[in-house]
């Protein structure tokens, strides 16, 4: 009998690429990642929880760019496994993980559309509360333009169990408010279904674009500190340039990092894509401000072309 | 922590499924979840009736669920509601990941317990102790696993959070009530690549299930136990002494984060799916083969100077003790094959090769029967390429059989191994 070499598997350095993650600037699945993990510090920040006494979000995702960038972005993602299976997983993970952490799960519609028994699960499960958010894209914005299956959340969340709740996600302080006001009921065993309308901006801003609507930029006011600080770097580099090295590369970039957003970490209007979520960001100086129509105004391009374009 | 409660419940009827289901209260299985089909809705039913959501009518429900209540344990069912095996597996993945506390070592050594956890969250802990939580069980009949493997698939990416997850797979490989004889050996052993064993017998499966929990939950991986129609269903009487440990079933819950390996994206899970397959495979190889006893396994000579290997699986392996009550059976087994080593196994994947060229190397053995049911021929398959790789001097014979005969067949096991 011949002998066959040993073949064994070798080990290989990971080889593909680490590529950097760039998220859309106005994305609005990050936007609501951003209110959940607000709304979490507000809930424990109202009820005076500190240490060991704070509730922790737990968050269990789908499959999706969102997602993704909720992980990547945010740190917020805590499990991403098979299409559709966020809300089913998060249901095992109430039943293993501990009283002080709330599990959150994050669809899109199409997740939902693949796994509605899953809902249904969670909105029949009477041991746990629920708190399952959808992001809508209409289904058709990402893998390929597919033709969605239309789904009527209002009607068909009532009829499982949910409480529907719909969220402009550019409105980023009144959405962390609201899941600060969600993470009590769910600890009251209440079940919301919390749908994000409109999270896809780039798609979005195609559509008015094509309807001749032009959406509007941000604005920084010379109180914005970075900006500040910025010209006081530019004088250091041309006077001074030696000392250029013990300088800070920025001073204060909260509503960039917070908002994930590239146009206002680099202070650039021409990258902005329109969403409007700066309108409600918490700018310590109150520097921050919008100019034009954005998806803050409103998610449905009818409605903006009806408010801007008479 | 391993705090075991014996429950001495005196005379019962004990079908393979309620077996099974003994086996994984024994180990203190905390949530079981899965989906009904013949032939293992009634392992299901068992867990409804046993976690209050049905009323409890069986003689086997009724006296271990008082048992169980008298000593507080903690049980929680999802059966039908999940509305299928996908959602079943899902659910039960969510629930296992959560790794609220420690044990400490038993199977692992250091430098394999760096091996497994070494690049999780848990790698920091001093005394190397194994993450645990919840210990779960999910159910479903053989076409339940075609439904389930997308969330299968992703458990093995996630490895080694999946450890404390038993699923239990009822095989109708008659095609009593499918619509197929699917042979899961094959889904398990060759695609998932996941432990796989068989069961045999209502007398002994809940100890092997018992074992698998505590074994392959330090290794950090699901496991899958196969059970036929005939063993489903058939029931035997017991005395039905049962050791339950209470310290697992009531360990402390809670969620680590762990992003790194629970959330499958591309650089997550390549290294992880090249780890899987050439490390931990043959670890949990190697394992499997030092505690071949304590799996429930047994290897036994028989006659002087064995040339012969037989290897008897699942209902082979069952008909196969008659020998020990009937000597006429013995004297015919000589006959055909001599002098031979008969193992008799419920491992279907991982076979342990080290002590299989340990026996062929010492006694000189040149041939090797495999006795086993189902088309996928996984046990075969691993020992003709365990002998080809090796260049081992001995023919593999495939002495199986395709499907799971039914009862109208007067199919005989034993039979069928000692037919000339």
């Amino acid at each position: 009998m011949v002998a066959l070499p040993n073949r064994v598997l070798q080990d290989h350095d990971e080889t593909t690429f680490m590529r950097p993650v760039s998220n859309c600037a106005g994305c609005g699945d990050t936007k609501v990642s951003w209110s959940v993990l607000e709304g979490m510090k507000r809930f424990n920040r109202e009820h005076e929880l500190k240490g060991k006494n704070r509730y922790q979000v737990v968050y269990a995702a789908d499959r999706g760019c969102g997602n993704l960038q909720g992980y990547h972005a945010y740190h917020i993602v805590d499990t991403i496994f098979c299409m559709g299976s966020g809300v089913i997983v998060g249901e095992g993970l109430k039943e293993s993980c501990s009283e002080k952490q709330i599990v959150v799960t994050a669809s899109g519609d199409g997740g939902y559309n693949f796994n509605i028994s899953g809902f249904k699960f969670a909105a029949k499960n009477k041991k746990w509360g629920a708190i399952t958010i959808v992001y809508n894209n209409y289904n058709i914005r990402m893998t390929g333009g597919q033709i969605p299956l239309e789904v009527d959340f209002d009607k068909e969340g009532k009829a499982m169990g949910f409480e529907v709740l719909h969220i402009n996600p550019y409105h980023v302080d009144d959405n962390a408010e609201l899941f600060k006001e969600l993470m009590g009921r769910y600890l009251n065993k209440e079940k919301t279904m919390v749908v994000a309308d409109g999270v896809c901006v780039v798609d979005m801003a195609k559509d008015t674009k094509a309807v001749g609507l032009n959406l509007g930029h941000f604005v920084k006011s010379d109180e914005c500190l970075d900006l500040k600080f910025k010209e006081e770097r530019e004088r250091v580099a041309s006077e001074e340039p030696e000392k250029l090295k013990d300088l800070p590369r920025f001073k204060c970039r909260l509503c960039g990092i917070g908002l994930r957003c590239h146009a206002l970490l680099n202070n650039d209007p021409t990258l902005c894509f329109g969403c409007g979520a700066c309108k409600q960001f918490p700018c310590p100086v109150g520097a921050l401000s919008f100019e034009g129509p954005s998806f803050a105004d409103s998610t449905r391009i009818p409605e903006l072309l009806t408010m801007y374009r008479v | 922590m391993n705090k075991g409660t014996n429950l001495n419940l005196g005379r019962v009827r004990l079908s393979g499924n309620q077996a099974v289901a003994r086996g994984a209260l024994e180990a203190g299985v905390r949530l079981a979840t899965g989906y009904p089909g013949a032939p293992i809705s009634d392992l299901q039913g068992s867990f409804e009736q046993l976690a209050g959501n049905l009323r409890r009518a069986s003689p086997f429900a009724i006296k271990v669920g008082e048992a169980l209540d008298n000593a507080n344990y903690q049980l929680t069912a999802h059966w039908g509601t999940t509305t299928n095996e996908d959602n079943a597996f899902a659910l039960a993945l969510g629930a296992v990941i959560c790794k609220g506390d420690f044990k400490s070592r038993e199977f692992l050594t250091e430098d394999e317990w760096d091996l497994v956890y070494g690049d999780t969250v848990f790698s920091e802990d001093e005394e190397k102790r194994v993450p645990v939580g919840s210990r779960v069980m999910c159910s479903f009949k053989h076409l339940g696993g075609n439904t389930a493997a997308d969330a299968i698939r992703v458990a093995v990416n996630v490895v080694p959070y999946t450890g404390g997850l038993g699923i239990a797979s009822g095989d109708d490989r008659q095609g009593t009530a499918s619509q197929t004889m699917q042979d899961n050996k094959v889904l398990f052993s060759s695609h998932f690549r996941i432990p796989t064993f068989e069961l045999h017998s209502p007398l002994t499966a809940h100890q092997t299930v018992k074992n698998c929990y505590r074994l392959f939950e330090e290794l950090g991986t699901p496991f899958a136990v196969i059970m036929n129609y005939d063993l489903s269903y058939r029931e035997v009487s017991v005395d039905l002494a049962m050791e339950v440990d209470l310290g697992a079933n009531m360990r402390q819950k809670g969620f680590t984060r762990d992003p790194k390996h629970l959330v499958t994206i591309g650089p997550h899970i390549r290294p992880r799916e090249n780890k899987f397959h050439s490390k931990l495979i043959p670890l949990f190889r190697k394992k499997i083969g030092e505690y071949f006893d304590f799996l429930g396994n047994k290897v036994q000579q028989l006659g002087e100077r064995p040339r012969t290997l037989l290897l008897l699986n699942g209902p082979f392996r069952e008909d196969f003790q008659l020998l020990r009550h009937d000597p006429t059976l013995k004297d015919r087994l000589l006959k055909k094959f001599g002098g031979n080593v008969a193992v008799e196994t419920t491992v279907v994947f991982p076979q342990p090769e080290s002590l299989y060229k340990k026996l062929l190397s010492k006694l000189s053995i040149d041939r090797i029967f495999v006795f086993e049911e189902g088309y996928g021929r996984v046990i075969y398959l691993q020992l003709l390429d365990l002998v080809n790789r090796h260049g081992l001097d001995a023919k593999v014979f495939d002495c199986g059989i395709p499907y799971e005969p039914r009862i109208y067949e007067r199919f005989s096991y034993i039979d069928h191994i000692l037919a000339e």
